[in-house]
């Protein structure tokens, strides 16, 4: 079929408008693209948003594990603490026994091979730290050991002051407060 | 009203021709849209309906005034067209004539239908539709005049049913253009100088002659009826006569009326007529283009 048109004459309208311009379809052309765009920024937007919720309940629920986790790590850390505080003390007390050692070595030195040291306390003075409370028992001894011990921890440049010895048959009891001489 | 124009302008309906834009093949300004042919003759009424694939719906055929059968087929049609738009093509009451050195270019089209008688100056008539053709390569053109009266009251019978009418034209002289499209202007080189052509839409019939190359006579009669073979015979026979022995007569009908192409064409075929019909060939004219 050829394209020519067929002719017509019927009455011609009076109420006819002219067409818009083919350049004037961009305008519904552009409406069209822009509910399109809104569409899909919308559905992006939706998307990253049920995205960002979920990312952030794992995200909580990943601070509750680590928050237990920090709570355990704290608790542990506050039984090593107590520990280390136990250690300090006990090397305190060790560091602050250093100067009582070798009195105790000097005693013992200056007892004879027959003779048994049944009991031996050093005590330091609450009140004056540097005197200490010297209390011990020898079995099978006599007042030549006392007098041995003595000498020993004269030696140390530690003095006597007010012995007390009681002989109770085989044992000997011996109290005094050593008293640090200063050079 | 406001909303009606923005609703237009998103679904585009704004840039589509109008349903009466006479500039616009019929088949572009209801693309996508069911449309109404109908064939108004002397003593009957057909029609044939489009539907929205641009493809032959339903049919039908009455006997009768236009004016008696319009009122009773309403419904029918006014389901068959979409905005209540139809074409109709009024096979009764007019003539086609031959004219020459007839005014032609783009805007011709138009103004014949506006203002006629700044086309056809003294040849025009007061109550009279016009329409034309032009030959490809000659002066002559074939005129066509309807009554006037006739398109008024064909389009106010449609108009009390509710139905508009997108187009009134003429389906013999539709034929003719379609013909002469095909053999005159597609043809152009190899057009003979000397060649007949003979029209039949539902009753009326028109014959035009060629000779050395000019459209030299043109005979043409409407209303005569559905088994008028003897009548057009009259009209083809001495006409024919004229040419010389072997020119090619061309033979082209509405493609429904198979018992008057069958007997026409049976007369036709002894001088070698070639019949350019097809089937439903006046709704294919009158509807696609």
């Amino acid at each position: 079929m050829s394209d020519y048109i067929c002719h017509d004459f019927k009455t011609p309208r009076n109420d006819t408008s002219r067409r818009l311009p083919d350049t004037f379809k961009a305008v519904p052309l552009f409406f069209f693209l822009s509910l399109v765009g809104s569409a899909y920024f919308m559905t992006m937007d939706w998307m990253a948003y049920k995205h960002a919720q979920k990312t952030k309940i794992e995200a909580e629920a990943r601070k509750t594990e680590l928050d237990e986790a920090a709570k355990k790590l704290t608790d542990e850390k506050a039984v090593l603490d107590t520990e280390t505080a136990k250690a300090e003390s006990l090397a305190k007390w060790m560091e602050g026994a250093r100067n009582v050692q070798p009195i105790a070595t000097a005693i013992a030195r200056a007892m004879p091979p027959e003779v048994r040291l049944s009991d031996l306390n050093l005590e330091r003075s609450e009140q004056v730290p540097s005197n200490l409370s010297l209390s011990l028992r020898i079995n099978g001894g006599s007042a030549a050991e006392v007098s041995l011990i003595e000498t020993g921890l004269s030696r140390l440049q530690y003095r006597s002051f007010s012995p007390q010895q009681n002989k109770n048959e085989e044992v000997i009891e011996y109290r005094s407060t050593l008293v640090r001489q200063e050079q | 009203m406001l909303l009606d124009e923005i609703k237009s302008v998103l679904t585009f309906a704004a840039f589509k021709p109008e349903s009466d834009d006479s500039n616009v093949a019929w088949a572009k300004r209801f693309e996508g849209r069911k449309s109404l042919l109908i064939n108004v003759s002397r003593s009957q009424t057909s029609w044939r309906s489009f539907n929205k694939k641009g493809r032959f719906d339903e049919s039908g055929v009455m006997e009768g005034e236009f004016a008696d059968i319009a009122p009773q087929r309403a419904d029918e049609w006014r389901q068959m067209a979409e905005g209540g738009w139809c074409c109709v093509s009024i096979n009764n009451r007019f003539i086609v004539s031959l004219e020459n050195n007839m005014m032609r270019g783009d805007n011709v089209t138009d103004l014949l239908r506006t203002n006629p008688r700044a086309v056809l100056g003294p040849k025009y008539d007061r109550g009279k539709r016009y329409a034309m053709c032009h030959h490809p390569d000659t002066t002559a053109s074939m005129l066509l005049a309807c009554e006037e009266s006739m398109v008024k009251s064909t389009e106010d019978v449609l108009k009390n049913i509710g139905l508009r009418t997108g187009r009134v034209c003429c389906g013999l002289f539709a034929l003719m253009e379609h013909a002469v499209t095909e053999l005159y202007v597609k043809q152009r080189l190899s057009t003979p100088t000397n060649s007949a052509l003979v029209a039949a839409c539902e009753g009326s019939i028109a014959v035009l002659v060629q000779q050395d190359g000019q459209w030299k006579e043109l005979r043409c009669r409407s209303g005569m009826g559905q088994d008028a073979v003897e009548t057009s015979l009259q009209i083809i026979t001495p006409l024919v006569q004229k040419l010389p022995q072997g020119s090619p007569v061309h033979f082209i009908s509405d493609g429904q009326d198979l018992k008057f192409r069958s007997e026409i064409m049976a007369h036709l075929e002894k001088i070698s007529a070639v019949d350019m019909t097809q089937d439903d060939l006046l709704w294919r004219v009158i509807g696609l283009h």
